[in-house]
């Protein structure tokens, strides 16, 4: 059969209605523009949170409490008292490939500059941190061995707190007073540290540093610290290094469930599952609407199969067989929902890069989701032209000539 | 009986259309053959059936009960897929309404039982043009069937007809909607296709029409009725018409 006729034929039936074409054109348009905008906003995120992540290092391990199982009634919950500073240098030892253990803390509080206030994530560090997760002063300097050794009463101020706090002035060398609970200490600014931005939920400018020992014996009178993070020598023995210093604090505490042991990648696993299972179901969502528009199609040829019977009864009567009927109304509802396939994507495609945009999110649609989206609206035509293509092909020619 | 020679032998044929419960007999054992090259005009009275007739010789429908044979062949044995491929190269079908597809050109209604034979596309062409010089509208294959008169409509309904080259032409009221003139224009093609061989059925409520047939059937309730066979009268050069009861 002469295909390239008949999908001409197609065009010009299509062509001698345009505004239904348009409209049933418009449902599939809608389907897989947003299956396309959905996937891209999904990819972008992920895209998004994992490159954070790798701009992190991701030699970067860390250790933080177990849980105490949930059951009987009790609330699984952080187990809390496990990690002692002195612990960290014990650490140190569990594996050749270790570079760096550092014992971190964190609370929140108020810091205060004069008239001045801002509510800060309190760190507690100690000097090797700025190195393990790769984040250095800008003026001033950092918190030194000496500052841990005598829990100095000093901080080092994250960019936001420091522009809100200070304005265009300089921090380094003024006092502020930070509140932790009901008690409020007196901190000398001794630097203020490059701006980092959002990375992972977790915003590094609106952070002040102290020295762990400041932060845990006074602040929070306590002998334990939140975990450790740890850096490896380089990510390809990160995670050999995870299993070791598993190993050895299993063999230290005596329980494995006091304590869990997580690489930049294990979290980046982790997350990434969990931003692809979003795209998945904001594809899902999306895919109804596609549905919907297949389902539109069907309507539309419906319509058109009973409203053209006499055409199909002319037809079949100077010769056309059942397979050229079928063929004809099928290859309307695939052009048809290909077509919309082909406009979706182009409005999909600007839409995730408007929302992207808004978003600050990189933008990207995989190749994989254009193809799923053609491939899907033409088989979303297929399936629901069936029914009517085959309805027109089976028409009695008698009885469609004798339609009026 | 040499059945050769023969185009259709209707044998006892019944219609029957089954509405509910009311069952409407269109056709009564009709039995009749037609030869190769035969001129006939089927008359009758509103709803006597001759449509249906017609639609049954034209393999567009099949008989409730009794036969129908084309050239030997009984139609009411073939698939669907055989009755349209007789349809598309043995039959050319002429309907009072001209039935031509309205969106597309008179050139590519003309093509369109030869694009369902499966020819290509440069012959197509070819064949539809000759066919519509045929007929006389060789100067109008762009236009649409909306933009030319009736007499016009009902001739490239015939090119359409013949373009396939069948042996046998239908024709169901070719000029029910025409007025007399055109009509007899449209007689005249009917008349110049059976010159050249053709086997014509046509039905018609005009006894100036189905004169130009050789014989008439005469159709009432379902029933022949009675045939009429036309006798060459050398002496007073018009034609003289034989009744014979069915
Ligand atoms: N599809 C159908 N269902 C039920 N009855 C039908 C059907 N087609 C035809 N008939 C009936 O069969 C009878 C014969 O109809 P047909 O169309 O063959 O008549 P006709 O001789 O062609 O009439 P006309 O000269 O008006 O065209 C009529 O009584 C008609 O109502
Ligand atoms: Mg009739």
């Amino acid at each position: 059969m002469n295909l390239k006729e008949f999908i001409r034929i197609a065009f010009h039936s299509l062509s001698a209605n345009k505004l239904r074409t348009a409209l049933s054109l418009l449902g599939i348009i809608i389907g897989v523009a947003s299956v396309i905008t959905m996937v891209a906003i999904g990819t972008g995120a992920q895209e998004q949170v994992t490159g954070q992540i790798g701009a992190m290092g991701s030699n970067l391990i860390t250790v933080s409490p177990g849980f105490s199982r949930g059951g009987g009634g009790r609330i699984s919950q952080d187990i809390a008292d496990v990690f002692t500073l002195e612990m960290a240098e014990a650490i140190k030892n569990a594996s050749p490939n270790i570079k760096h253990v550092v014992p971190t803390s964190e609370t929140s509080g108020l810091a205060v500059y004069r008239g001045n206030n801002v509510r800060v994530r309190i760190s507690g560090v100690t000097p090797e941190y700025q190195e393990v997760i790769n984040h250095y002063p800008l003026v001033g300097r950092y918190v030194r061995e000496q500052d841990v050794a005598n829990s100095e009463k000093v901080t080092v101020l994250g960019s936001e707190v420091a522009s809100e706090l200070f304005g265009p002035e300089n921090p380094v060398g003024q006092s502020i007073r930070v509140v932790i609970g009901d008690r409020s200490y007196s901190l000398r600014v001794i630097g203020v540290m490059e701006s980092k931005g959002q990375v992972m939920m977790a915003n590094y400018d609106n952070r002040i540093y102290v020295p762990i020992t400041m932060l845990i014996k006074r602040g929070l009178k306590t002998r334990y610290v939140d975990g450790y993070s740890i850096e490896a020598a380089s990510r390809d023995v990160a995670k050999s290094v995870v299993q070791e210093v598993e190993v050895f604090m299993t063999r230290m505490l005596g329980d494995a469930d006091r304590f869990r042991v997580m690489s930049q990648d294990t979290i980046l696993e982790t997350v990434s599952q969990a931003t692809g299972t979003l795209t998945l179901l904001l594809g899902a969502i999306a895919s109804i609407a596609l549905l919907v528009g297949g389902i539109g199609i069907m309507n539309i040829m419906l319509v058109t199969v009973s409203e053209r019977t006499r055409e199909i009864g002319i037809r079949k009567a100077i010769g056309a067989k059942r397979k050229h009927i079928l063929m004809q109304f099928l290859l309307e509802a695939v052009l048809l929902s290909g077509l919309g396939g082909i406009l979706g994507l182009g409005t999909g495609w600007a839409g995730g890069y408007w929302l992207s945009r808004g978003l600050g999110w990189p933008f990207s649609v995989s190749p994989v989701a254009v193809v799923i989206a053609i491939g899907f609206s033409v088989c979303i035509g297929l399936f629901f032209g069936i029914y009517p293509a085959s309805k027109a092909a089976s028409l009695d020619p008698v009885v469609a000539l004798r339609y009026e | 009986m040499n059945n050769s020679s023969k185009v259709f032998i209707a044998d006892g044929i019944d219609k029957v259309y089954a509405m509910g419960d009311v069952k409407v007999n269109a056709l009564r054992d009709i039995s009749f053959s037609i030869q190769t090259g035969e001129y006939v005009a089927i008359m009758g009275p509103s709803g006597s059936g001759k449509s249906t007739l017609m639609h049954i010789m034209g393999c567009l429908d099949r008989p409730t009960s009794g036969s129908l044979y084309l050239r030997g062949k009984d139609i009411g044995s073939l698939s669907d897929g055989e009755l349209a491929e007789i349809r598309n190269t043995e039959i050319g079908f002429v309907f009072q309404n001209f039935n031509l597809l309205p969106n597309m050109s008179i050139l590519e209604n003309v093509e369109l039982p030869l694009l369902y034979a499966g020819m290509p596309a440069r012959e197509r062409r070819t064949r539809a043009t000759w066919a519509l010089e045929v007929v006389g509208l060789a100067d109008r294959l762009r236009h649409k069937p909306n933009e030319i008169s009736g007499g016009q409509k009902q001739r490239v309904s015939i090119a359409r007809a013949m373009v396939n080259q069948p042996a046998i032409l239908l024709a169901d009221e070719p000029t029910g909607n025409l007025d007399t003139a055109t009509g007899k224009e449209i007689m005249a093609l009917f008349d110049e296709l059976n010159a050249k061989g053709n086997t014509i059925i046509l039905v018609t409520h005009e006894r100036d029409v189905a004169e130009h047939a050789t014989r008439i059937i005469y159709i009432l309730d379902g029933r022949i009725e009675h045939f009429e066979f036309r006798i060459q009268d050398e002496e007073e050069h018009v034609p003289v018409w034989e009744v014979v009861e069915a």
